[in-house]
């Protein structure tokens, strides 16, 4: 019989821009604070992907000093350099070969204290081409995709700080993240200076320094671990071309690929209604209804109706990143982890003020590359099923 | 326990500055030798018929063989941004002066090339403007040969 995986536990840190401690010490602190809340040791666990980036971690092998502090010395480990969300599904895959019952996920990154986001995406671009002609950079390639999105549908500004405004404010209610401001208006978030016209300082993502860690564990032992396992139903991901002049920069036919097939493993055929919220790794404000429109939430060239008839909020049809999203905290290697991490919390009753009332399924998105070049959909529920 | 948030650090600068000699292929070195004439290079599949740059040997989409083809220099502005600031080695600095970036497509071509776009009002810039390219004087077979684009008459 198909075994099935399910989250047992999950813990973040307090992100910051400058966390101000080592890395190490910040991942010692984190698995500590999961043990103790889920009542195990290192022994418990049977396998750990790590998740961290040589580029970000300025060394060759950027987990090789992580093995100690998260407890995986002398046990089954590897290390997945994406988004997080890509070493969850990695995690995922290893319990369901049936080879290991646990498995824990460590993502971090230091991108607000100990490196250079811009410069660690221009080594993303293909070296013998676009990083030799030196004119493209990650604000003015999301720039372009804003631009792109708004001639199709013939939208001005506005909504984009609509839905910066509706991010600032949910990140007011979440503890965890790092930029937040509880009357955002998208008048004030306007008011913010231009960087790449149309995009505006408070559309795009804060500088993070962070970590995440999520437990997994196959269903009879998730049980036996905690109350509330949170079953993962499908998972999925997919990439786009690295050529930004050959991409639809308004629309992310990758995501759409990652969704169908997450959607069709998880029984899932009219998503703008069977999913209760979802988390979205957006890197800039327009990204979110690029990808919730690839993802089947929302119809194309919606984002200003979402946002002017409140539909996003935490209170309306769709609920979208209720934690506040890429535009509160965007930490590399681990934004798509904390993004399942905040989907359990919904799923478990445990979001606070950012409750989704009866959630019951959930969306986690992950994403890498320039303009969302990589997208991954992972989608949760609270029922075993 | 201490409390490492209350530890002052030193902190220490790693740097990691490497350069690479890396073999980019005929496809690109002809773009290079297409520059120094003041030619922009592109390739075309023979299967499909998509003319692309930067040229490639292999159609990613149709799989087809391409071949080099000149391609025109004139095109269409078909997306724009305009920059308030610069990144120099992943660091942000504001700019005097607004800089307008461009993604073209060059006529006959299914691929959009960015470009910064001068002597343009940034008020004035819009999808769709005709522009042309203007080349370095001495051109030397470099990416930066072909300087900008501006406006065609």
């Amino acid at each position: 019989m198909e075994r099935k995986v399910a989250i047992v536990s999950h813990v973040q840190t307090k992100h910051s821009s400058d966390i101000g401690m080592p890395r190490e010490r910040m991942l010692f602190n984190l698995v500590k604070e999961l043990h103790n809340k889920v009542g195990i040791t290192r022994h418990d666990v049977d396998s750990y992907v790590l998740c961290s980036n040589d580029f970000e971690a300025g060394r060759t092998i950027s987990t090789v000093f992580e093995d100690t502090p998260v407890g995986a010395y002398m046990k089954d480990e590897t290390k997945v350099e994406m988004d997080g969300i890509m070493a969850l599904i990695y995690a995922t895959m290893r319990i369901l070969s049936g080879q290991f019952d646990t498995a824990l996920v460590v993502a971090n990154s230091l991108g607000g204290s100990q490196f250079r986001p811009f410069l660690i995406m221009e080594y993303q671009l293909d070296p013998t081409f676009d990083r030799q002609v030196g004119l493209i950079n990650e604000l003015n390639a999301g720039a372009f995709q804003a631009r792109s999105y708004m001639d199709k549908y013939g939208l001005d500004e506005w909504f984009l700080d609509a839905i910066s405004a509706r991010l600032l404010r949910n990140g007011a209610i979440n503890p965890y993240a790092l930029r937040s401001k509880d009357d955002a208006t998208p008048e004030y978030v306007a008011s913010s200076e231009y960087y790449y016209e149309p995009l505006r300082k408070l559309h795009c993502y804060p500088f993070s320094d962070g970590a995440c860690a999520v437990l997994l564990a196959c269903g009879e032992k998730a049980k036996e671990l905690c109350e509330k396992p949170v079953w993962i139903k499908g998972f999925s991901n997919s990439l786009e071309t690295c050529r930004l002049g050959e991409r639809e920069l308004y629309t992310s036919p990758s995501t759409k690929q990652a969704a169908e097939k997450a959607y069709k493993a998880a029984g899932i055929s009219d998503p703008a209604n069977e999913i209760d919220v979802a988390e979205i790794s957006a890197k800039f404000a327009h990204q979110e209804p690029i990808i919730c429109e690839s993802l089947g939430l929302f119809p194309e060239g919606s984002a200003e109706d979402v946002a002017k008839n409140d539909l996003a909020e935490i209170t309306g049809k769709m609920p979208i990143s209720p934690s506040g999203g890429g535009i509160c905290t965007y930490v590399f290697s681990a934004a798509g982890l904390i993004n399942v991490a905040q989907c359990c919390q919904q799923l478990t009753g445990e979001a606070g003020d950012a409750q989704v009332p009866n959630a019951k399924i959930a969306l986690a998105h992950g994403q890498d590359g320039f303009c969302a070049q990589h997208n991954s959909v992972v989608i949760l529920s609270s029922e075993e099923g | 326990m201490v409390n490492q948030s209350e530890v002052e650090f030193v902190e220490t600068i790693v740097p990691m500055d490497f350069n690479y000699n890396i073999r980019a292929g005929k496809p690109i070195e002809d773009y290079l030798r297409g520059m120094a004439q003041k030619k922009i290079m592109g390739s075309k599949c023979t299967k499909c018929g998509k003319v692309v740059i930067p040229p490639r040997n292999v159609c990613g989409v149709a799989c087809g063989k391409m071949e080099m083809v000149e391609v025109d220099q004139t095109g269409t502005l078909q997306n724009y941004t305009i920059g308030h600031v610069k990144i120099t080695k992943g660091l942000m600095e504001p700019v005097e002066e607004p800089v307008v970036l461009g993604m073209i497509q060059l006529d006959g071509t299914n691929s959009l090339l960015v470009s910064e776009i001068r002597g343009v009002d940034p008020k004035q810039v819009k999808k769709g403007l005709r522009v042309k390219a203007v080349w370095k004087e001495s051109p030397e077979g470099k990416f930066d040969d072909l300087a900008y684009f501006e406006l065609a008459s």
